[in-house]
């Protein structure tokens, strides 16, 4: 287990050198462990989206350092091909790249542009279709304009996934989705980092879906990482989370409800068993009976 | 079809010409050919597609706001001049529209391909009959652009209609029926 | 490098430059006209005297308007080339259809004449002048005032059944699109180069390489335009929007003396450069 993404005191600004200048980062740090599964909050403008650019070198850092699996991506002698076959990277919204008529055909696009033998992209794109929940001898002959919204965003996670990354990095993964397909989507990203053992980094405005999923969050406000730790050191620290008008995930809402009500309760319980086990631990404070089941 | 313009007309009619706009002020409007001029230009894609779509009118109209684009934008002398810029470029779609209408019948995705070309070609030729006329190119070098430069943007454009009307348009199959990775190995 | 993906930010189509200077306050409509005539009258101007003072009169515009001069000149700059190229054609082609005048020089198949040397010279005048006279407007007036303008002007044109409205509506839409469409086609070419797309490598006699290498950015552009539209006409249609109906406008332009004068002296101008026998 080493360090997989390491970025030191990176900057960038738009449109430098002209009166539109906008300084979007302003000297990030931060470090991903690999087989992590790490999570970016922060507001609109905060400098998330500039940031996961960095980590597959679509943009190369203007000041500042960062090492994407031992490779310096300030380097000019980068090997680019071989980056974002490493790092895969779903941008917002991802359905709108699909361009090719047929589903399989799109799942093949970054493994035949890898030059791989037609037998090889077959075998990816079945794996990567399976893995992204779409039936390869039932979908790969499929037109792409005849899919849903779901299966559309589907197919194009898989044309990244064919790329077998070390590392998914998703923009908003489950922006615009129905609650059913989140669910099953947000499943699927866990099953990657869990058994594929792939580090994943997501960025995402739902805190749900951060509480259930990351292993540490990254808290980002005007270019910078102001706050970092785990879902339960970042939840549970309410100067924090109002300090950066973090939204909380519900059950921390609730037990903070509780705590200033004057109950004594572990408001960095987030997941939902350990919030509700803490809601019934003060309907049964010690010492009292309780009047038999029910409550 | 509906005479005049539709509420559906106007909309295409204007997010097609913000895509000619859009392909016309950044590089991605030409592909580079193996030619004096260097460059396809694919912005007139849209004015055939919209043709193609919703007819003369609309095409007519893409066509307008390409040639006030390529107008406002040129870094070619020959195209600083309204009348080159603008005029041959209502046709476009008109000629694309008429080609399709001809030979739809036939086959749907031939009839695209045609309109494609002959729209295409109608552009590189108005162009170069104006460019002429108004004294920027001798006659000779006209004939030697239309060969050189046309056909390879005639071509490239036919390749693009198409694929952007397979990919998006139900209109039946043509080509492949199945996926690359298809089949057995 | 990285910048190769920052260039569909610096999209501007009529790049406003807002100084509030006496051609700023023109109303556009008058100033969309006096720009056209102008640029009908350079077209027609073939002489050296007349093209020498419109140039010298597109100058002062740029002072009248309070613009730097570079912002013209930026338009020049990349034109150079061709100019040059279009000059050598001309010089070498022309000798013998434009045969009028002295002969300067006879090589073989290449004759420099005085008219075909006019030729050279005065069109490379008229695009800069072109250049200069469109880039004051663009310049000096935003884009709604440029399509409202241009509403307005199309009004006769109504009688005759040209739909005016409509077509404004038209050039409305396209306008407001393009920036969106600017980001999405930024995004576009992320998203496939994040799974391995190259655009610009094949060598410039592959043409259907090149070509193929658009595909993952033309084909979704355009879908992403027609899904856009299909949206925009059911919001349009929800909203009992009928092509044909009389509208008002909330913002309306009054045009002043000034601006009458104005279109007078640009007129006196433009005939005094059509009419008028240059010496030279």
């Amino acid at each position: 287990m080493g360090t997989v993404i390491e970025v030191e005191d990176l900057r960038y600004t738009y449109m430098e050198n002209t009166p539109l200048a906008h300084q979007a980062l302003a000297g990030v740090q931060l470090s991903v462990e690999e087989g992590e599964c790490v999570a970016i909050i922060g507001h609109t403008g905060s400098g998330k989206s500039t940031l996961i650019q960095h980590f597959n070198g679509l943009l190369r850092p203007q000041q500042g350092r960062v090492r994407v699996d031992g490779q310096d991506l300030s380097d000019p002698g980068l090997d680019l091909k071989g980056l974002r076959r490493k790092v895969g990277l779903v941008f917002q919204n991802p359905e709108d790249q699909l361009f090719e008529k047929w589903v399989g055909d799109d799942v093949a696009f970054g493994p035949l542009k890898m030059g791989l033998p037609l037998k090889e992209v077959r075998d990816r794109v079945r794996w990567a279709m399976e893995m992204a929940g779409l039936s390869f001898e039932a979908m790969k002959d499929r037109p792409t304009y005849a899919l849903s919204g779901g299966q559309k965003r589907k197919v194009a996670l898989a044309g990244v996934l064919a790329l077998r990354p070390k590392v998914l990095v998703l923009d908003e993964p489950t922006a615009g989705l129905d609650p059913r397909s989140r669910k099953e989507l947000l499943g699927r990203i866990e099953g990657f980092n869990r058994r594929e053992k792939m580090t994943v980094i997501f960025v995402s405005h739902n805190m749900e879906e951060v509480a259930c999923l990351a292993d540490r969050i990254f808290v980002m406000a005007a270019g910078q990482i102001v706050a970092q730790g785990t879902p339960r050191e970042i939840f549970g620290n309410r100067e924090v989370l109002l300090q950066h008008r973090i939204g909380a995930p519900e059950t921390v809402e609730i037990l903070y409800r509780i705590q200033g009500l004057g109950y004594p309760v572990d408001v960095g319980a987030y997941e939902l068993d350990s919030a509700a086990a803490e809601i019934v631990s003060i309907l049964r404070p010690q010492g009292v009976k309780s009047h038999g089941p029910g409550i | 079809m509906e005479k005049g313009l539709t509420v559906r007309k106007i909309v295409i009619a204007g997010v097609l010409g913000a895509v000619a706009i859009l392909l016309g002020v950044t590089r991605l409007g030409y592909i580079p050919v193996p030619t004096a001029a260097g460059n396809a230009t694919i912005m007139h894609i849209p004015a055939i597609i919209g043709g193609i779509l919703q007819g003369p009118l609309v095409g007519m109209i893409i066509g307008l706001i390409f040639g006030i684009t390529s107008f406002l934008n040129a870094t070619i002398p020959l195209f600083k001049d309204p009348f080159i810029a603008i005029l041959p470029r209502l046709f476009i779609g008109v000629m694309a529209y008429l080609t399709y209408r001809g030979i739809r019948n036939l086959n749907e995705y031939v009839a695209v391909g045609m309109a494609s070309f002959v729209g295409s070609l109608t552009n590189t030729v108005l162009v170069l009959v104006l460019a002429v006329f108004r004294g920027y190119l001798a006659p000779g070098v006209a004939w030697a652009v239309a060969v050189t430069n046309g056909i390879p943007e005639a071509v490239v454009s036919v390749v693009l209609t198409l694929a952007v009307v397979a990919t998006g348009m139900k209109i039946g199959h043509w080509g492949r029926k199945k996926s690359k990775i298809s089949g057995d190995f | 490098m990285a910048r190769e993906f920052e260039l569909t930010r610096n999209i501007t189509v009529g790049q406003y430059l807002p100084t509030g200077s006496f051609v700023h306050r023109l109303d556009p409509r008058i100033k969309l006209l006096a720009c056209g005539i102008l640029i009908l009258a350079i077209a027609f101007c073939n002489s050296y005297g007349g093209n020498l003072i419109v140039l010298a009169f597109s100058c002062l515009l740029f002072r009248l308007s309070r613009i730097p001069l570079r912002y013209g000149l930026s338009g020049v700059k990349p034109a150079i080339p061709f100019i040059v190229i279009l000059a050598v054609l001309q010089l070498l082609f022309y000798g013998d259809i434009a045969s009028g005048g002295r002969v300067y020089l006879e090589y073989g198949l290449i004759v420099i004449t005085s008219d075909s040397l006019r030729l050279v010279i005065v069109s490379a005048l008229r695009f800069i002048e072109i250049i200069f006279v469109s880039s004051v407007l663009t310049l000096s007036t935003s884009t709604t005032q440029l399509t409202h303008g241009m509403e307005s002007l199309l009004k006769p044109l109504g009688y005759l059944k040209f739909p005016v409205h409509e077509f404004s509506l038209i050039m409305t839409i396209a306008l407001r699109f393009v920036p969106t469409f600017a980001m999405e086609m930024e995004k576009m070419i992320k998203a496939q180069a994040s799974r391995g797309a190259e655009f610009g490598t094949g060598s410039w006699w592959q043409i259907f390489r090149r070509t193929k290498e658009m595909l993952p950015i033309i084909v979704p552009l355009f879908r992403v335009a027609m899904e856009r539209a299909e949206d925009l006409i059911l919001a349009m249609e929800a909203r009992c929007y009928t092509p044909g109906g009389t509208r008002s406008r909330f913002r309306t332009y009054q045009t002043t003396f000034r601006d009458g004068l104005t279109l007078l002296f640009i007129l006196c101008f433009s005939l005094l450069l059509w009419m008028y026998p240059f010496p030279y």
